[in-house]
């Protein structure tokens, strides 16, 4: 269905190519998961399955490429649209009209398919997808998770034979990101479509792939192969398998279930006394306190007397469904929303009657999208305008916070670069530095995990954690489960504007079946979280086999 | 309740408002029509056709305010006429002088004939949706269709995105004081809105959409529009200045007839089809012809046309009143029926 023959693609004006000497093979009905660091090529490659690349990108490819039996060099993307559906990162930019049933008939009024088998094919792609009861429904008041459903239908519509999606769960929440990859995944066994697929999200469609491909962050080697061989050779992988892989697993878990049945076999799993006792908390200053914060928009309780109080050093992690109200409570603490009733105190004064700008000296507040912070033209003019605009820049040793802030963040090799030219994490650190530099002692981050492979994540999370060591207070609003559990001293669980429960993870999250890390489901009844606390627990009571390493 | 009417019907029928507003100066007229748009606001709401009521009324508040304005704005800037309310110094400059009432009335019934204008924009503009619009663009600028579309639903996002921005740009201390401080908005909005027309030229042509199109079959055919435009203008100003005004008119009728051809057969070179085309039905029909009338007989000297010509210079006289053309604007009623037919059926 679709051959590569040594492919080598350069893109304009890059001395290094984006992939090198790739070959590789996928069958009809197969459901390919393509994995690998950010820039690692991944894109570019599924862009050369439709033609895209070169034909929008421009740049020169070399070597031999055949995706049902045409060249997508010489057949055109508008020719490959036939047989290769093709969906993007970001649902919003992608769409043409305003309305869903509209979405689906573009293309196919595009193709000029005459009216009545119009209808009935968008029939189908609405049933295919569960999207009837959205048919009339405006694009812009459907949820991000619907949002890409419709996506994925509208390049359906051409009834193409192969589907190709460039990481399309990464700008949504896990519910959301579930919905899509089911979706998928009932799009590959029920129909036999051809899915290639880039994703960061392997939990979830691990079981159902049957192939994985993995290119190297430099785009010149490739493994590829089944799930449980590829995924023995890479270290970006799920907490599940790297138990899994450290513990001597075989044949290596790829669900909950599978990996239950090593755990259990699992004799002196220690009792969750054992675990470390938590330490006790230091009375430190209290940073933030929230009483009492009712809000309404537009006649709608969105908080209803919100209480939270946080102490420096600790990390607070605030999680619930869409719509529990978290995104305005991190909103309604730098004044963007202002309560019809209670306060927050900063260090001990209200910021009622305060502007955004004068809160935000002493609170750093990362919104969901960090691009719209950026506009400067280096990542180092971004920092010296935050401070001109609080009024700093005189002060004699701006330069001097300005390096170590980028030598922190570890973007001090950057400091000269675009930020609009660099890599996800990378612009999410140079947002973080720009909102950093007044040295406030509140760190607030709205779903900071977006978009971040393995890797970023784990940079994220040490830097948290090093803010926190410093004395700072983050709270951090995540649908992440596994970064959340390996992070948060404490959690605020939210649902509808109040808050439901609070308390260490262990006692929030762990008993949740939604809210619970994998590696808590796989050890139940003990107070692991993370793979590290899996590793210390089974090498001190003697029992793996490969605990040196 | 879907719209039953075909959007050409609309746009037909909001031509008539055009004509007819622009064909008369006549309060009583004028108001005839104001009237008849209100009554088809409130029988489009009745029949469930138009949802939102807040947005049917709004254009009728946009006329009380626009009503007194054009009123005082037209009474302080024209000084003549006879029945003199007042005399302001003469020293002010542009508004200085006698107040007179021919003044107010001139500028009162220009308030009317805007606020007519545009609640018949507005009550259009409700009843019919983004695709039904464009799809009067004619077939042969399809291109064009597209960009129109996504113009329309980019402007609502990029108001988004600049809330988005500004906010941000307040979390980072930004201070918003004077012009210069609209840069760090205007730059990221700039920015992300060029990123975004590329990620959506990426899609539209990985979804087969490319505008290259062999166009030279249709060489005859914008030969035929160009003339038919030119004959159009030539005609108009026969009409206008010539010596012979019926040839004008037949030119400009065949210039008309020539653009109208010109772009059929263009657009049916284009291989494209609609999704759910809307039939132009049998009330469709009755709807444009009764709007149709009242156009015939403002364009058309078949009565005496007197009447129409209202105005209240040197000395206010009542406006008289023709019973042929009063009769005439209630062909614009058509579209107010919609709500029988429902009960009808």
């Amino acid at each position: 269905m679709i051959t590569f023959e040594h492919v080598t693609f350069f893109y304009p004006d890059r001395p290094l190519p984006a992939l090198r000497d790739i070959s590789l093979q996928i069958t009809a009905g197969e459901f390919v998961l393509l994995v690998g660091a950010s820039g690692a090529g991944k894109s570019t490659l599924l862009r050369l399955i439709n033609g895209l690349a070169p034909h929008f990108t421009g740049g020169q490819l070399r070597g031999r490429l055949s995706v049902h039996g045409l060249d997508p060099v010489l057949a055109t993307p508008q020719i490959m649209s036939r047989h290769v559906g093709f969906v993007f990162q970001d649902s919003e930019a992608q769409f043409v009209t305003d309305r869903v049933e509209d979405e689906l008939a573009f293309a196919l009024e595009h193709a000029a398919l005459p009216a009545p088998a119009m209808r009935l094919r968008v029939e189908e792609t609405l049933d295919l997808l569960d999207l009837a009861r959205l048919r009339n429904r405006s694009l812009d008041t459907l949820s991000g998770g619907e949002r890409q459903r419709v996506a994925i239908a509208a390049a359906l519509a051409l009834h193409p034979s192969i589907l190709v999606l460039d990481e399309p769960t990464s700008q949504l929440d896990p519910q959301s990101a579930e919905d899509v990859l089911t979706a998928l995944v009932r799009l590959n066994s029920d129909l036999g479509l051809t899915i290639v697929l880039a994703e960061h999200r392997l939990e979830r469609v691990l079981p159902f792939v049957e192939r994985l491909i993995y290119l190297a962050a430099d785009g010149n080697s490739m493994v590829s192969g089944d799930a449980r061989s590829v995924l023995h050779q890479i270290d970006l992988v799920p907490p599940l398998v790297q138990v899994g892989k450290a513990l001597g697993w075989e044949p290596l878990p790829l669900t909950i279930k599978a990996g239950l049945r090593f755990s259990q076999m699992m004799v002196n799993v220690p009792a969750p006394s054992s675990s470390p006792p938590p330490q006790p908390i230091q009375p430190s200053p209290t940073v933030l306190q929230v009483k009492g914060l009712t809000v309404q928009i537009d006649t709608c309780t969105v908080l209803h007397a919100v209480d939270l109080t946080m102490r420096a050093g600790e990390i607070v992690v605030i999680m619930g469904r869409n719509g529990a109200g978290k995104t305005t409570l991190l909103r309604s603490l730098v004044g963007l929303v202002r309560p019809q009733r209670g306060d927050v105190q900063i260090q001990g004064r209200s910021i009622a009657g305060r502007t955004v700008a004068e809160i935000c000296r002493q609170v750093a507040y990362l919104p969901q999208d960090p691009n719209t912070l950026l506009f400067a033209d280096s990542v180092r003019d971004e920092l010296w305008i935050t401070l001109r605009n609080h009024g700093l820049e005189t002060k004699p040793n701006a330069g001097q916070v300005i390096d170590n802030l980028l030598a922190t963040l570890r973007i001090a090799a950057l400091a000269e670069h675009y930020p609009r030219d660099l890599s996800v994490g990378e612009r999410q650190r140079t947002a973080l530095a720009a909102i950093l530099v007044t040295q406030p002692q509140l760190i607030l981050l709205d779903e900071p995990t977006r978009g971040l492979d393995y890797a970023a994540k784990d940079q994220l999370a040490g830097l948290l954690k090093g803010f926190a060591r410093a004395g700072k207070a983050v709270i951090l609003v995540t649908h992440d489960v596994e970064f959340a559990n390996g992070l948060a001293d404490r959690v605020v669980l939210m649902s509808q504007g109040e808050v439901i429960a609070t308390g260490s993870p262990a006692e929030v999250l762990s008993p949740s079946p939604f809210f619970a890390a994998q590696v808590a489901r796989l050890f139940p009844g003990t107070t692991w979280r993370t793979v590290e606390d899996v590793l210390v627990g089974v090498c001190t009571s003697g029992q793996a086999t490969n605990c040196g390493g | 309740m879907k719209n039953p009417l075909h959007p050409l019907t609309w746009a037909l029928w909001l031509l008539a408002d055009l004509v007819i507003l622009s064909m008369t100066r006549n309060p009583i007229y004028l108001g005839l029509t104001l009237c008849w748009i209100a009554v088809i606001s409130v029988a489009i709401h009745w029949a469930g056709i138009a949802v939102n009521p807040q947005r049917l009324l709004a254009p009728f508040h946009f006329g009380l305010v626009v009503v007194p304005l054009a009123a005082l704005i037209n009474a302080l800037n024209v000084h003549i006429g006879v029945t003199v309310l007042f005399v302001l110094p003469r020293a002010l400059p542009l508004i200085g002088g006698p107040i007179t009432l021919e003044a107010l009335v001139y500028g009162l019934l220009n308030g009317l004939i805007l606020t007519c204008i545009y609640t018949a924009f507005a009550l259009v503009n409700q009843v019919l949706s983004v695709r039904a619009m464009v799809g009067l663009i004619p077939r042969a600028y399809y291109p064009l269709a597209i960009v129109v579309t996504i113009a329309l639903t980019f402007a609502p996002l990029t108001l988004r995105q600049l809330q988005a921005i500004r906010e941000a740009q307040a979390i980072r201390g930004h201070r918003m004081q004077g012009i210069r401080d609209w840069l760090p908005l205007f730059l990221p909005l700039l920015l992300s809105g060029l990123e975004r027309s590329l990620q959506l030229a990426e899609a539209m042509t990985a979804r087969g959409f490319a505008s290259t199109q062999a166009q030279s079959q249709h060489r005859v055919a914008r030969l035929g529009l160009v003339l038919g435009l030119a004959s159009i203008v030539a005609g108009l100003w026969l009409h206008l200045v010539g010596p012979s005004a019926s040839a004008g008119s037949l030119l400009t009728f065949s210039g008309i007839a020539s653009v109208v051809g010109g772009l059929w057969w263009i657009g049916r070179g284009q291989a494209r089809t609609v999704y759910r085309p809307t039939p132009f039905q049998r009330q469709d029909w009755l709807v444009a012809t009764a709007a149709l009338c009242p156009v015939l007989l403002f364009l058309l000297p078949l009565f005496d046309r007197t009447s129409l010509f209202y105005y209240p210079y040197p000395t206010l006289s009542l406006p008289e009143f023709n019973l042929i053309y009063g009769m005439a604007t209630w062909g614009l009623l058509g579209p107010a029926f919609l709500p029988l037919r429902r009960s009808i059926a």
